[in-house]
């Protein structure tokens, strides 16, 4: 009976009761953010939350579609057109070897936003692992693994994320994994505190009287209850990868030239500020508006996870 | 120390010389040494029987009904705590998570903070009996059962509502259900009553009485309030600074209280029976012949 074929019907799954935690865990999950997405598009929603809103909505379809819907061909080098100001045939300007900046940024929407997710993501995935073993194992182990994780928290992550990408070679992929060693002790120990403070409520002591072991404990009562907290960390930290990211591609550690990621298309634009200042400024403007529309959907999250913060409005 | 009505022979649980104490390397406020909170305790638990363990705010009872399951790892536990003949205080973590709701169950104060809010009602209820393995069908069906036979009306349809969906009088039925879904024989319940309000509180003792009636239930009753001691137990205990002072049946206590503790509790209740003259007695006549001793 323990073996589970995919699609099972609910029937089967009644032999395996772990299944079934991780899919109510996955559950709970998918309702606090439906919650969430009623206060986001709800009536009462403040104007500023619904203009952040608005905008990561607009860049993330840019990302996904953006690629596909490109004025011109974002890497055919067309030198006749180089460093054109922006006009009706290129909207933003072209750039030095007469790429079409406006395509190039669309191109670069999807490396530059879903990079940010992803390590966003996966330094949360890592950090509430790390903190949940931290919280079941022992004090003494658990001070190891949290002082382990200030000695990581104590090297600058931007030193950190250029020493492991110069190791792992310029690609995006060296960029996300330097990210992701560099941003999940944070999040480990923001977690472990609340994971603690979550393990000495009322109905995770009821639920450990009633002859529930410790794994369950942690998966299905403390970590359901915990997340609320790890939604705005994730939220606030997409803007500051986001601006991170493109520090490191502009600093050269990203994918290699004809990547038309915003960093390294504020690189490439570098000598022309004087005489072409479209070539970098556009890519900025696309980090900045970025970085500002993650930030405040950061601050719209935590007003809703946290009513106490709530802006009067 | 006074002997207990009954050794060893008949008890479900047997409770010996506990002495629990906090080690010095645990002491958060200053001073050197174990910090003895609950000395030299016996106590026995016959099936089926409702005792009542009274005492003040820091007298040592809670932590004497947390003690028997083992649920504060920091204290240092001494003397004998013996369950159906089983040595607890010892046993392992396999041992410990086995006997907790399946035999020997709680329940608290605040039924409002008890659940999970993120559960429902059912999953909560029938997760004693998941962990054991039994089937989720048949655990379920159980679950609503346990709740329909704690009054809760339209058990079928709650098993899919949220705890915040209850009112906190619903709420210690379903912690009351889910404490006793996996059949424990012993339920340690501490102060289950104080948070709510009096014409629940009743409704709540109904149905503890009702249950360890029905189900052959023992239960540990844990109370300031004597006078709900009356209605409900058959045998009292009290403990006062960490000792068990007194324990008798429950009419013999009410009638001839023989430490002076237990007789300026007693004396302190206003009575309707009673001559409009008399005084009540107040705990601190007590303190006072002690001398006003603070230990500690």
């Amino acid at each position: 009976m323990k073996s589970e074929t995919a699609g099972a019907p609910s029937a089967k799954l009644a032999d395996a009761p772990s299944a079934i935690s991780a899919a109510v865990s996955a559950a709970s999950i998918g309702g606090a953010a439906a919650r969430l997405g009623r206060r986001l598009f709800g009536r009462r929603t403040a104007g500023v939350d619904r203009m952040a809103f608005g905008l990561v909505a607009l860049l993330t379809i840019a990302a996904v579609v953006g690629p596909f819907v490109t004025p011109y061909d974002p890497f055919a080098v067309e030198t006749s057109e180089a460093l054109r100001p922006p006009s009706a045939a290129h909207l933003l300007g072209t750039d030095d070897v007469g790429r079409d900046v406006l395509s190039r940024l669309l191109a670069g929407a999807g490396l530059t936003l879903l990079s940010a997710a992803a390590i966003v993501v996966l330094a949360a995935a890592v950090g509430i692992v790390v903190a949940s073993v931290a919280a079941l194992l022992p004090r003494r182990a658990d001070e190891a693994i949290m002082r382990a994780c200030d000695i990581f928290m104590s090297i600058p992550s931007l030193v950190l994320a250029l020493g492991l990408a110069a190791a792992l070679g310029p690609s995006m992929l060296s960029i996300i994994v330097a990210m992701v060693a560099a941003s999940w002790p944070s999040t480990a120990r923001l977690m472990r505190g609340i994971l603690r403070e979550t393990m000495s409520s009322s109905y995770v002591e009821s639920a450990r009287i009633l002859g529930m072991s410790r794994p369950r404990l942690m998966l299905r009562h403390v970590l359901p209850n915990s997340l609320d907290a790890i939604y705005v960390q994730a939220s606030m930290e997409i803007s500051g990868t986001i601006v991170m990211i493109s520090g490191l591609a502009f600093l050269g550690v990203g994918a290699p030239p004809p990547s038309p990621d915003w960093g390294s298309m504020i690189a490439e634009g570098q000598q022309y500020t004087t005489t072409a200042w479209w070539i970098s400024l556009f890519p900025g403007l696309a980090i900045s508006l970025g970085a500002i529309a993650f930030g405040l959907v950061g601050d719209a999250v935590r007003s809703f996870v946290d009513p106490s913060s709530r802006r009067s409005s | 120390m006074k002997e207990p009505l009954v050794h060893g022979g008949g008890a479900l649980l047997s409770i010996a010389n506990l002495t629990v104490s906090l080690p010095e390397r645990q002491r958060t406020i200053t001073g050197s040494g174990d910090l003895t909170l609950v000395e030299g305790l016996s106590l026995d638990i016959r099936p089926g029987e409702r005792l009542a363990l009274v005492g003040e705010s820091g007298s040592g009872k809670s932590l004497t009904a947390r003690s028997i399951l083992q649920l504060d790892p920091a204290l240092k536990l001494e003397g004998s705590i013996t369950w159906k003949g089983c040595e607890l205080l010892g046993a392992s973590r396999r041992v410990l998570q086995k006997v907790r709701g399946a035999e020997i169950s709680m329940i608290f104060q605040d039924p409002m903070t008890a659940l999970n809010p993120v559960l429902t009602i059912g999953e909560q209820v029938a997760e004693p009996l998941l962990v054991r393995g039994v089937p989720r069908r048949k655990a379920y069906a159980r679950a609503v059962e346990m709740l329909d036979r704690l009054g809760v009306p339209k058990a079928k349809e709650r098993m899919r509502a949220y705890p915040g969906q209850f009112s906190g009088g619903m709420r210690q039925r379903v912690v009351m259900a889910a404490a006793l879904v996996a059949q424990p024989q012993l339920l340690i319940a501490d102060e289950p009553t104080t948070a709510l309000d009096v014409r629940v509180q009743e409704q709540v003792l109904d149905l503890l009485e009702e249950q360890s009636r029905e189900l052959n239930l023992a239960v540990l009753f844990i109370t300031h309030d004597l006078a709900i001691v009356a209605g409900l137990a058959q045998r009292v205990a009290v403990m006062f600074r960490g000792r068990l002072v007194e324990e008798k049946p429950v009419d013999e206590l009410f009638d001839h209280p023989d430490h002076p503790y237990t007789q300026g509790l007693i004396g302190s209740i206003p009575r309707i029976d009673l001559d409009p003259d008399t005084r009540l007695t107040t705990v601190e006549d007590y303190l006072v012949l002690q001398g006003g001793a603070h230990h500690e």
